[in-house]
């Protein structure tokens, strides 16, 4: 394996993005940021995860116990956090199935030699992005219905 | 081939739990039941079925988890000797956490 | 249009803490590109601007720069097609700075030749005393040929985002170019390039955000060929990848007479 990135050594300006590069490097595709939401709505439903599990752990404590955590996770603020993370889990959960299935290298197509005007095969496969960003945010729509009503 | 498999699993583990938490949010969070209250909860409680499905949410969700986690760990250039003390961190962290976690409706089926 | 405005990157090692910008006014002509603009600056405005050029016409991959938020290669990007006439040049992000708009590509060149980029063939007395050509259908040619067409510009590397954390990634180009070599039927190394490319800073830190096709100048699609990669390594991992036989040598012609009388050559 490639050992500590060479240049820097030389006394060359290091340059690189950092974490920034993750969020905002210039005037990219929406690929690009589909692949920062999936990375923070991962980390979310993983810190909500954690959350979760403390506070299933109050179960232990009987009926009581249990009856007082409900009621004080039961207030508007806990029932936008709720939806949120359902939100989260619908984007992360279509978005990985896409992401399966493309890193497999299905639905991308073929190698074929190119010609200019140069269409990658993300570019040519788009409609599949937008096709799940449409269940997507259905999705999200008919949960919030189910949610508020 | 070991990244490989890890990944593997990352995959087969994602498409479970597409179901697994698909069918834990439609029941205990969209449901019309009051899934909640203590009787619901312990009636799920009580059945071996139940049991099972939180088991297997638990290992698929916390080997999910913790591998994307450590994904994005490793991408702030964690030299080699550091990813072997990473990767025993995060075995020890999902050991304890699904230790805990599994106590709960273990404890609750039991009694 | 009237005269452009160009912003530009300067930095001096031994001088400057840290780039700053200045900025230039060009006049526009019809067709020039940002690197003819760069040319204009330094013959006839400031002779101490440095950049990296050389075919001027999009084959080198040299002149790689950030131009207007976006890695372009600068002989290859027409002004107008810029749309404004306020144009801001950089060097390429995560690569190191040497000086103004030079950026050194040591890093992709010290990846690229991790992952053994030429064809590796098991049969050495063919690979070091050659007789004839290797057989290679055209179906066998189109399906790693469009990956050959990469120049090394280091643009793919620009513009990851693994790449702007992880100085260790390999990057785009190198996995590019590892799948160009193993589906080559000609090569017997993918066994190599899967060990190299299944490092825990390999393959797998890639998640597809397709930032380095779109970037690409070449068409090179590299991020169709990581994707492809890792489906042959999660193939070979299962023991699902097809065995194929490597590409045979073309057998010698056979004697045939030739349709027109040449006469024999007087020089010996």
């Amino acid at each position: 394996m490639v050992g500590k990135a060479a240049g820097s050594e030389k006394g060359h300006l290091p340059n690189r993005l950092g974490v920034k590069g993750w969020v905002w490097a210039g005037h990219y595709t929406i690929e690009r940021y589909l692949y920062t939401l999936h990375r923070l709505t991962g980390l979310g439903l993983l810190l909500y995860i954690i959350l979760h599990l403390i506070m299933n752990g109050f179960r232990l404590g009987g009926e009581e116990t249990w009856t007082n955590t409900i009621d004080f996770l039961t207030n508007p603020f806990g029932s936008v956090v709720e939806y949120l993370v359902m939100a989260a889990f619908i984007f992360h959960a279509l978005n990985g199935s896409r992401l399966i299935l493309q890193h497999l290298g299905y639905t991308l197509g073929k190698p074929k030699p190119p010609v200019y005007p140069y269409v990658d095969s993300m570019r040519r496969r788009r409609p599949i992005v937008w096709v799940m960003l449409a269940m997507i945010v259905a999705l999200a729509i008919y949960v919030l219905v189910e949610f508020v009503t | 081939m070991k990244e490989t498999h890890l990944k593997i699993l990352q995959y087969i583990t994602g498409i479970g739990l597409f179901f697994f938490v698909g069918a834990h949010l439609l029941i205990s969070h969209l449901s019309s039941g009051e899934p909640t209250t203590w009787a619901s909860v312990s009636g799920r409680a009580a059945s071996s079925g139940w049991l099972a499905f939180y088991i297997f949410l638990l290992i698929f969700g916390i080997y999910h988890g913790l591998q994307g986690l450590r994904t994005i760990i490793l991408e702030f250039s964690i030299p080699n000797p550091a990813v072997k003390v990473l990767n025993w961190v995060l075995v020890a962290l999902g050991l304890a956490v699904f230790g805990y976690a599994v106590y709960i409706p273990i404890n609750a089926f039991i009694i | 249009m009237q005269d452009l405005s160009f912003r530009v990157q300067r930095y001096l090692p031994g001088q400057d803490k840290k780039p700053y910008i200045q900025e230039f006014t060009v006049p526009f002509r019809q067709g020039m590109t940002v690197l003819d603009s760069l040319i204009y600056i330094k013959e006839n405005i400031d002779n101490t601007l440095s950049f990296r050029s050389s075919c001027r016409m999009g084959i080198c991959g040299s002149c790689g720069m950030l131009i207007n938020n976006f890695p372009m290669l600068a002989c290859h990007t027409p002004v107008e097609e810029l749309g404004t006439d306020r144009v801001e040049v950089r060097s390429l992000p995560n690569f190191p700075i040497i000086r103004d708009l030079v950026a050194s590509l040591d890093p992709l060149f010290e990846k690229h030749r991790s992952i053994k980029p030429y064809v590796m063939s098991s049969d050495m007395k063919e690979a070091e005393e050659p007789i004839a050509e290797f057989l290679q259908s055209r179906d066998e040619l189109e399906s790693y040929v469009q990956f050959a067409y990469c120049v090394k510009c280091g643009l793919c590397m620009a513009a990851c985002p693994t790449v702007a954390t992880d100085a260790l990634f390999l990057g785009p180009q190198p996995l590019g170019q590892a799948y160009r070599y193993c589906t080559d039927h000609r090569d017997t190394g993918a066994k190599e390039r899967f060990c190299e490319a299944d490092s825990p800073h390999g393959v797998w830190l890639c998640h597809l955000a397709g930032a380095c096709s779109e970037a690409c100048p070449k068409g090179v699609d590299p991020a169709l060929a990581i994707q492809l990669l890792k489906r042959a390594m999660v193939f070979d991992s299962l023991r699902l990848r097809k065995k194929r036989t490597p590409a045979s040598v073309a057998q010698p012609p056979a004697e045939s007479k030739s349709k027109i009388d040449v006469p024999e050559f007087t020089v010996k």
